[in-house]
């Protein structure tokens, strides 16, 4: 049984054919030819699928494509905005937070999700809201200070925007 | 090639410089061969042995060939049988095309369960997965062979009827579990212990680990209606795909094209072929381009993880500290096809030391596991593990400081290595005087809610250098373009970027570095074994200066001068010529493009070794009640020769020391007695997150490698090799217990507490 899903994907309205059982990370690889979002278990053990859903993230593995109906995603296409990469994208590139990079559009996503919701993040809190995201090569330090330097690019750009 | 002074100006090599294509893998655009199609492509999955030692009775494939939208359906009839004993010319040693054939598909017996049995395309993958299960493969079951001690028991059921153990004294009449036996050694052990004042004695058993790469394999194979075959592949090595697949296919390799697209990691699992050969072989015979993507699950139980391993140290040292004698055994566990070498970890074992008399002797067993493959300095953990515990053992005994001991043995440039050879520049003393002053040695430890130790332990890595090339040509505009032959696996693009830039004296925005594929660059070994960095930077290096020479003859002609009488230097020719006059290289390119191309080769054989070394100093906590050991404070101190780029070395530091902290406590494969691996999930296989590691410190020595171009050395293998000993050690130092089963997870470590040595649940 096919049905069409509507919801909005970075931004644009889409309406996409999805079989019953197909995931959100298959219809936004296959259907939506998005293949920035990454298949690393299909078991939501590894958060390289990591999107947002309304503005949450979550592992597109886990949910039905039929769940996202009427939701706002954004994935990893959908960071940079305008062209211009979003502070946490250009601090994964300065600071060493991106390797092989399978797992880099979950770990982006996730930490965009934490900076959405708080201005100066401790090393704990970061290492928490990246803790559903394995990586392999980093080791994860550079991947915390990126996060932590996105963090005070961020508060800067608003006190800079608040001065103006 | 003459290696660059160590204290020259360098502008671009040495700088923490960004990837050149960090961009791509954070917007999404990086692209895997998962993410790549092909017009009218179909999907193939792959059907795996559901038993662990079993003959194949029959296969009936019928019912799956009839499903509507399976357009192929294939067994290990398509392909030709390979003979044992046949090899193909790849790395130091060959290929063995025999066991890769096993790895590709099992013929006549399966020998461990994930072992492929056949395979079906499909026009979705969906349809691909109904039509295995139409798939009846029909076993008879033969009593599986699940650790090394049984396999190694004298009425061990025997997985290869034709095994005659290599390298004993006398070749044994009958078969058996043990494919070959490798000894090293030399002076008198047996005199040396006798006489030594004291003896640390340890046996290990370290389990089956897998190397985790976060991308899965994937393949696309596309076949042309002339013959000729296409794969884009996630590999380590391009070439080392094309002669496997067409070793095992029986194609012509001039037939073969492999085209290399990003990796998601490898660690060394991905030099030898998995869904390669098997979607080439769907794709000739449905017409059809075919993507395999496999499952985690069929990562965990049917790709080549690490060896398992039980080695049997004996250690022995005089009053001074200085050692007399180690004695190892070493078994490795191969899994269900022999062949997996232990010379590396033997010498890996007994490497960083002076010591007069060894007897090191390897076996290579075989079990009805998955076959193994290698995994960053493969071996090198499991040798550290034991030895460096039975070194601290020894600085207990003699009551010595650990680090002490380890600089009276330490190897130095000149001394014996145990292969008979003698080491090239090392910098162990060096690094042990740095750990010596470092206040994560001088620091005490803080007092903490449970008992807390420091540990210490050392790692060497041999590496290799076997061959890279490249060649550069130069744009209309007067920019090099480097193409190479071997993968970038780990930041090679950037780091040659720097090379070429240094060499040209231009930005690196100026060069541009790309994978070529093996029909449009030359041949490179496999990106493993340290070596991509080090092997590329020599070809990158003389293609560059090559392309320079061909400049400087038309820039004389320009310039109205002889050749000898054209300097070059960041990016402008000019002549020494009384008032002679200059032209930019971007002026030069323009003015003579249409004269001819500009192509420079590089190719880089036989580089001396740029050996590894390093040591490691590790804080750890262990909750008594529960057997939890946290790591409160690590540090890594290494040689790297020369950092081409610090932040990559750091990175590749950072992320071989989490893969070791990972192995050292918590992963490890657990099979039941049937050969079913119990923990084939990323929940139950527990790799690290960012919450089970603390940050890790780098620090980076530079003992160049002499007639090395930048003096590089290799970098990113031999930070795996001492985690698991610094955490034992530490462990045995904050409650007096030796940990001799890795992984140390808390049951073992409560376990070890109450004197059950080896953490048994039993």
């Amino acid at each position: 049984m096919r049905s069409i899903v509507r919801c909005e994907i970075n931004g644009e309205e889409r309406e996409l054919l999805a079989g019953g059982h197909e995931t959100l990370l298959e219809l936004l690889r296959d259907r939506a030819g998005l293949t920035g979002t990454k298949e690393g278990c299909s078991n939501g053990n590894c958060g390289s699928c990591t999107v947002l859903l309304d503005g949450a993230p979550v592992n597109a593995c886990l949910v039905l494509a039929g769940e996202a109906a009427g939701a706002r995603i954004t994935t990893i296409e959908g960071v940079a905005q305008g062209g211009r990469l979003h502070p946490v994208q250009q601090a994964f590139i300065e600071h060493g937070g991106t390797q092989c990079g399978f797992c880099t559009p979950g770990l982006v996503l996730s930490a965009k999700a934490l900076l959405d919701r708080a201005e100066r993040p401790s090393e704990h809190e970061i290492r928490s809201a990246i803790a559903g995201n394995l990586c392999r090569c980093t080791g994860y330090d550079k991947v915390v200070e990126a996060v932590r330097a996105a963090a005070s690019s961020m508060a800067a750009g608003r006190s800079n925007r608040e001065r103006n | 090639v003459n290696a660059i002074d160590h204290d020259s100006d360098l502008k671009v090599v040495g700088r923490r410089l960004p990837r050149v294509d960090a961009g791509e893998r954070v917007t999404g655009r990086a692209l895997y061969p998962a993410d790549f199609s092909r017009p009218g492509m179909v999907h193939g999955r792959i059907k795996r042995s559901t038993q662990a030692h079993a003959r194949i009775l029959s296969i009936d494939t019928t019912r799956a060939a009839a499903l509507k939208g399976v357009v192929a359906v294939v067994t290990a009839a398509d392909f030709p049988e390979i003979p044992l004993g046949t090899t193909i010319p790849s790395g130091e040693t060959g290929q063995d095309l025999w066991v890769a054939s096993l790895i590709n598909m099992a013929r006549d017996k399966v020998l461990w369960i994930g072992q492929p049995v056949a395979a079906v395309a499909a026009v979705d993958p969906h349809v691909a997965a109904r039509a295995l299960d139409l798939i009846e493969v029909s076993y008879e079951p033969l009593p599986p062979v699940m650790s090394i001690d049984a396999a190694l028991a004298p009425d061990a059921p025997v997985v290869h009827a034709h095994l005659i153990t290599k390298g004993l004294d006398q070749a044994p009449r009958s078969a058996s579990n043990v494919g070959a036996r490798t000894l090293i050694a030399r002076g008198d052990v047996a005199a040396a212990l006798a006489s030594a004042a004291a003896v640390a004695e340890q046996r290990v058993v370290v389990d089956t680990a897998h190397q985790g790469y976060l991308e899965p394999q994937a393949v696309v194979a596309e076949a042309e209606a002339t013959g000729f075959v296409t794969v884009w592949a996630s590999t380590q090595g391009a070439f080392q795909t094309e002669m496997l697949v067409a070793g095992l296919l029986g194609l012509s390799q001039s037939r073969l094209k492999v085209v290399p697209l990003e990796i998601g990691g490898g660690f060394g699992g991905k030099i030898l072929t998995h869904p390669e050969p098997v979607a080439v072989k769907l794709a000739q015979k449905s017409g059809r381009p075919v993507k395999i993507v496999l499952s985690r699950d069929e990562v965990m139980i049917g790709t080549g993880p690490a060896a398992a391993a039980r080695i049997d140290m004996r250690i022995g040292a005089d009053r001074e500290g200085r050692l007399v004698a180690i004695d190892g055994r070493y078994y490795l566990d191969s899994g269900g096809i022999p062949g997996t070498p232990t010379t590396l970890l033997m010498q890996a074992s007994a490497a960083p030391y002076q010591c007069e008399n060894l007897r090191l002797e390897g076996f290579d067993v075989v079990t009805n596991k998955p076959r193994t493959e290698a995994y960053r300095g493969p071996g090198g953990i499991q040798a550290a593990f034991a030895v460096e515990q039975a070194i601290d053992m020894l600085a207990q005994k003699l009551d010595m400081d650990p680090l002490e001991l380890r600089r009276r043995n330490a190897a130095v440039t000149g001394s014996l290595m145990p292969i008979g050879t003698r080491f090239p520049t090392i910098g162990l003393t060096t690094i042990l005087d740095r750990v010596a002053a470092h206040p994560c040695w001088t620091e005490p430890l803080a007092k903490g809610a449970f008992p807390r130790g420091r540990g210490l332990a050392v790692g060497y890595w041999r590496g290799t250098s076997m061959t890279s090339a490249c060649h550069v040509t130069v744009t209309g505009d007067g920019r090099p373009m480097v193409t190479m032959g071997a993968v970038d696996l780990s930041g090679t693009r950037t780091t040659m970027a720097q090379v070429a830039a240094e060499e040209f004296g231009l930005s690196i925005d100026d060069v541009h570095v790309s994978m070529g594929d093996t029909k449009s660059a030359g041949y490179s070994d496999a990106a493993a074994g340290s070596r991509v960095g080090r092997t590329m930077a020599a070809a990158v290096s003389e293609a560059c200066r090559t392309a320079i020479e061909q400049l400087k003859a038309r820039a004389a002609e320009r310039l109205q001068c002889a050749p000898a009488e054209v300097h070059y230097a960041a990016g402008v020719f000019g002549t020494s010529k009384p008032g002679g006059a200059s032209i930019t290289i971007g002026e030069l390119m323009e003015a003579t493009l249409t004269e001819g191309a500009i192509v420079a080769r590089g190719v880089s054989t036989r580089l001396p070794l740029g050996v590894e070394i390093g040591a490691h100093v590790c804080d750890v906590e262990v909750d008594t009640d529960t057997g939890q050991v946290t790591i409160l404070r690590y540090t890594a101190f290494q040689d790297v020769g020369r950092a081409l780029n610090p932040t990559a070395v750091e990175g590749q530091i950072e992320g071989s020391v989490a893969q070791g902290l990972g192995w050292a406590l918590t992963e490890g494969f657990d099979f039941d007695a049937q050969g079913r691996l119990r923990n084939a999930s990323l929940l139950d296989y527990r790799m690290p997150t960012a919450l089970d590691l603390p940050p890790i410190d780098c620090v980076i020595i530079e003992t160049p490698v002499p007639d090395v171009p930048y003096g590089v050395r290799g970098v990113g293998e031999v930070p795996i090799v001492p985690p698991a000993a610094a955490v034992a050690n530490a462990i045995a130092r904050a409650i007096g217990v030796r940990m001799t089963h890795m992984p140390m997870t808390p049951e073992r470590v409560l376990r070890a507490l109450k004197g059950d040595a080896f953490g048994r649940l039993a």
